[in-house]
């Protein structure tokens, strides 16, 4: 009894806190009126800042005040407005006024609450995709409202089957989190294990779908994101439509898409819309852009501080020429560029656009053509490091290019201790290390290992649409066909 | 839990023990075998090839019997055949062999190194730095291991294109005539050419890791063949390349092969086919590593991890002990009498034992 008695005090107690609590702020506001025809005295309670004066003043109020109600119960007939609520439990009474409902009291009805929707939306207007801009194809990219980017992915997926499933993450942010998948299609232990992941997540506040990326990743200490993030909604459109899940968390206007695998970082949406011999080269330009990207330094630093032998006669004197008045180390002189570059980057990333277009130039032609002249640097390397920068850029997906940015370092660091060998060695790390990375416990390295030949049609290369008529195997979909292949177009003989 | 229970996740598709028989097969000793069977059979050499080749087909259809009579690893097979505790004591035995296997390995390409790129390179720093690199495949279990075999074969397949170069300077009737050497020359040479082919004894440790094992046999003999015509193809190409008096003076044929390389913006091609080599001995060591931690947890119970880590942690302190290239060399020659000794007397032996093991249970 004893107990009974205090949780009881308890519960009073927390009651009585919550309108302590409401008052205190200067935007919490309470109202009361009287109906003309009962003269029952009513009470509007709200958060000012949260709901839409106009819904209140135009819909709720006017047949409050005008038409005949003895309960509570009855505004649910008179109020023009779907979602009314009538509820009993006080505990519930704080989420629903901070979620934008109105909460009307009556004198005469003290037990019952009665709650009318009227949040106010401050939507951005749609904007073209800044990130993923593609030159041809849709122009739409997400926003930050759940309701506006899941209005636009069920525009492209009108069917009944593309369920969305929400939860709140953050015990102070409150954050809503919505995952999409197509039932009958998807894989149900992958969106088991993401809604798994959900509800254990234990945090304060979430910012950002960065924040769900890292809590949700299988290896949180890896450089490699391992969610892919979006912002376009043709894109999750297509990979729903392939057999993935689409995450869209409140407050950010990128998507997120699981499971993933490498290759899927360095393929834009736009491959899809271009020839496919196009894109295939795109794709092969892409990857090529990535290993350069990496290597290149490294490579140039191994060379010229332990294997002068590796290099042809003629090259070596190209080389030595541009190299013969520098008085630093090859590893010194690649470090001064490339942090250099990662400079420029950093501070054209922090200031706004136009000054930071002035820093790209000042910085590339300045502080390039200087440190040369001023026999820092050689030519040489300064054309590798600009180069290699350039191939980091091409990197469709942001958090890759910046990981590959990144990559270089350890390289370099093995190239000076080990030369070539080092270089190999690190290669090495790196295959191991993405050999255990895992997406949602899909292998990361799909689909060159485990190698399924089938899915190499849209990795390196993209072949045609009409080819692809399976959906990647290592996503274990239960209905691997995209479309029957059979019966779809297919090529006429000789003089048919 | 019982420790010879695998977990199906942990398991791998039939056709990966493909990849993991060619990357534990291919190793250091491609690097320089021609001159060794050239020595014994002069030019006749690649028939020992086949020979060994043709034997190594044989043993493994043993070793696909004993798997499938126990349905288990080699320590199931010792305990069927000899009890429980005396199993365990060879089984253990089997861990110094791989360790053995593991160390041979990490010298003889440090010494390749050493002689060809980096004279001073520290072989206790690079042993430690490569163990660890294995350790953390290790942990990531059996199917990471598998994936370091795939890349450890695949990625380092297009230095084979780079031997085209070599055509335009080969003579191909050099290798006439043929059989011009006794039988006994040419199983002199098959002998010798053992220590190449070796490391597909590993099916007995991993048989259990794999799905529907039934299917992996035609990979697994697929593999060995692949191999043997892969060194055949190299020996009869490094006979070409060089005359039979110039091989004798060359220990790296394969390397030397390498020197005639020139691309627009590489000159010494050799240098980077011993960078690669890096790719191509961490399968070996990667799978050996894992058979040996693996041998630990089976016999005495440590943990996996644990064994792992001491096995890494011992092998660049027994390093220290190698100081002279004759040490290598000499270690390498025991450790050649050991494996064929395990590969082709020991496994041979205990089929037998196996068999006549079976018919008694039987009746």
């Amino acid at each position: 009894m004893v107990i009974l008695m205090s949780i009881w005090d308890k519960f009073k107690k927390k009651n009585e806190d919550w309108k302590v609590l409401l008052k205190q702020s200067t935007d919490y506001q309470s109202t009361y009126y009287i109906n003309k025809k009962t003269n029952n005295r009513f009470g509007f309670h709200f958060f000012s800042t949260l709901i839409d004066e106009q819904i209140i003043q135009e819909s709720a109020l006017p047949p409050l005040l005008n038409e005949e109600f003895k309960t509570l119960d009855d505004i649910k007939k008179i109020v023009p407005i779907a979602d009314v609520q009538i509820l009993e439990d006080t505990t519930k009474i704080e989420e629903k006024l901070l979620n934008g409902y109105v909460m009307i009291t009556m004198d005469s009805d003290k037990k019952k609450y009665a709650f009318v929707a009227a949040q106010k939306e401050i939507v951005r207007s749609l904007s073209q995709p800044e990130i993923e801009f593609s030159v041809i194809g849709p122009k739409e990219a997400f926003v930050e409202s759940i309701g506006q980017n899941l209005n636009l992915i069920r525009k492209r997926l009108p069917i009944k089957e593309l369920i969305s499933q929400e939860f709140t993450v953050g015990e102070l942010s409150k954050t809503r989190v919505a995952v999409l998948h197509i039932e009958g299609l998807t894989n149900k232990e992958n969106v088991d294990t993401v809604k798994q992941r959900l509800e254990n997540i234990k945090i304060d506040s979430i910012s950002d779908s960065s924040y769900i990326v890292e809590l949700l990743s299988d290896n949180s200490n890896s450089l490699f994101p391992q969610l892919l993030d979006t912002e376009r909604p043709d894109r999750v459109a297509a990979i729903l439509a392939e057999g993935k899940i689409a995450i869209i968390v409140d407050g950010s206007p990128h998507v997120l898409i699981a499971p993933t695998t490498l290759i899927e970082f360095f393929s834009a949406f736009e491959d899809y819309f271009l020839n496919w011999i196009i894109a295939s080269f795109f794709r092969l330009v892409r990857v090529f852009a990535v290993f350069f990207s990496i290597l290149v330094t490294p490579i140039y630093v191994a060379a010229l501080t332990y294997h002068f032998e590796l290099v042809p006669a003629d090259l070596l004197g190209t080389l030595v020429t541009s190299r013969r008045a520098i008085p630093l180390p090859p590893i010194l002189e690649a470090l001064f560029l490339e942090l250099t570059i990662e400079l420029l980057r950093e501070a054209g990333a922090r200031l706004p656009t136009k000054v930071g277009q002035t820093i790209g130039i000042v910085g590339g032609i300045v502080i390039g053509t200087a440190s040369v002249e001023a026999g820092l640097t050689s030519n040489v390397l300064l054309i590798f490091v600009a180069l290699g920068a350039l191939a980091s850029f091409t990197t469709p997906v942001y958090k890759m290019s910046n990981t590959i940015r990144v990559l270089r370092f350890p390289f370099l660091l093995f190239a000076q201790i080990w030369g070539m060998l080092g270089i190999v060695f690190c290669f090495c790390i790196l295959t191991a290390h993405l050999l255990r990375l895992t997406s949602l416990g899909r292998p990361f390295l799909a689909p060159i290992y485990p190698l399924r030949i089938k899915d190499m049609k849209d990795s390196v290369i993209r072949s045609p649409l009409q080819n692809m008529s399976r959906r990647p195997s290592v996503l274990r979909t239960q209905n691997p066909y995209r479309f029957n292949s059979k019966k779809a177009k297919h090529n006429k003989d000789i003089d048919e | 839990m019982d420790s010879h229970v695998v977990p199906e996740t942990s398991k791998v598709s039939p056709f990966l023990l493909f990849y993991i028989i060619i990357s534990i097969q291919i190793g250091v000793g491609v690097l320089g075998y021609q001159r060794v069977i050239a020595e014994h059979a002069g030019y006749d050499g690649w028939i020992s090839i086949l020979i060994t080749g043709i034997a190594v087909h044989i043993v493994m259809w043993m070793m696909f019997k004993m798997a499938e009579t126990t349905d288990g690893d080699i320590i199931k097979v010792h305990q069927y055949v000899i009890g429980n505790i005396a199993g365990k004591i060879i089984s253990f035995l089997l861990i110094i062999y791989f360790m053995l296997y593991i160390l041979v390995i990490l010298l003889n390409y440090i010494q390749v190194i050493q002689i060809w790129m980096f004279p001073d390179l520290s072989t206790f720093w690079y042993t430690l730095a490569f163990m660890a690199l294995c350790t953390y495949v290790v942990f990531g279990g059996f199917r990471t291991v598998v994936g370091v075999s795939f890349f450890g074969m695949v990625l380092p397949a297009y230095l084979l294109i780079t031997l085209v170069f070599t055509f335009r300077y080969s003579n191909f009737t050099q290798i006439l005539p043929i059989l011009d050497h006794s039988l006994i020359d040419l199983l002199t040479a098959s002998y010798h050419m053992s220590l190449t082919f070796v490391g597909f004894e590993i099916i007995l440790f991993v048989y259990p890791f794999i799905k529907e094992p039934q299917k992996s046999k035609k990979w697994a003999h697929l593999a060995v063949l692949v191999t043997t015509l892969f060194y055949t193809f190299l020996a009869i190409l490094t006979f070409a390349y060089f005359s039979e008096g110039q091989l004798q003076k060359t220990v790296w044929a394969t390397l030397s092969m390498w020197q005639i390389v020139q691309l627009p913006f590489v000159e010494r091609f050799e240098y980077i086919a011993v960078a690669n080599w890096n790719l191509i001995i961490l399968p070996n060591i990667c799978l050996s590593l894992w058979v040996a931690s693996r041998l630990i947890k089976r016999t005495i119970h440590l943990k996996q991890r644990k064994g792992t880590v001491i096995i890494a942690a011992i092998i660049p302190l027994i390093t220290l002990l190698f100081k002279t290239g004759e040490q290598v060399q000499k270690l390498s020659e025991i450790t050649q009498k050991i494996t064929f000794g395990f590969v082709f007397v020991y496994i041979p032996l205990l089929f037998i034992a196996t068999m006549i093991a079976k018919r008694v249970k039987k009746q």
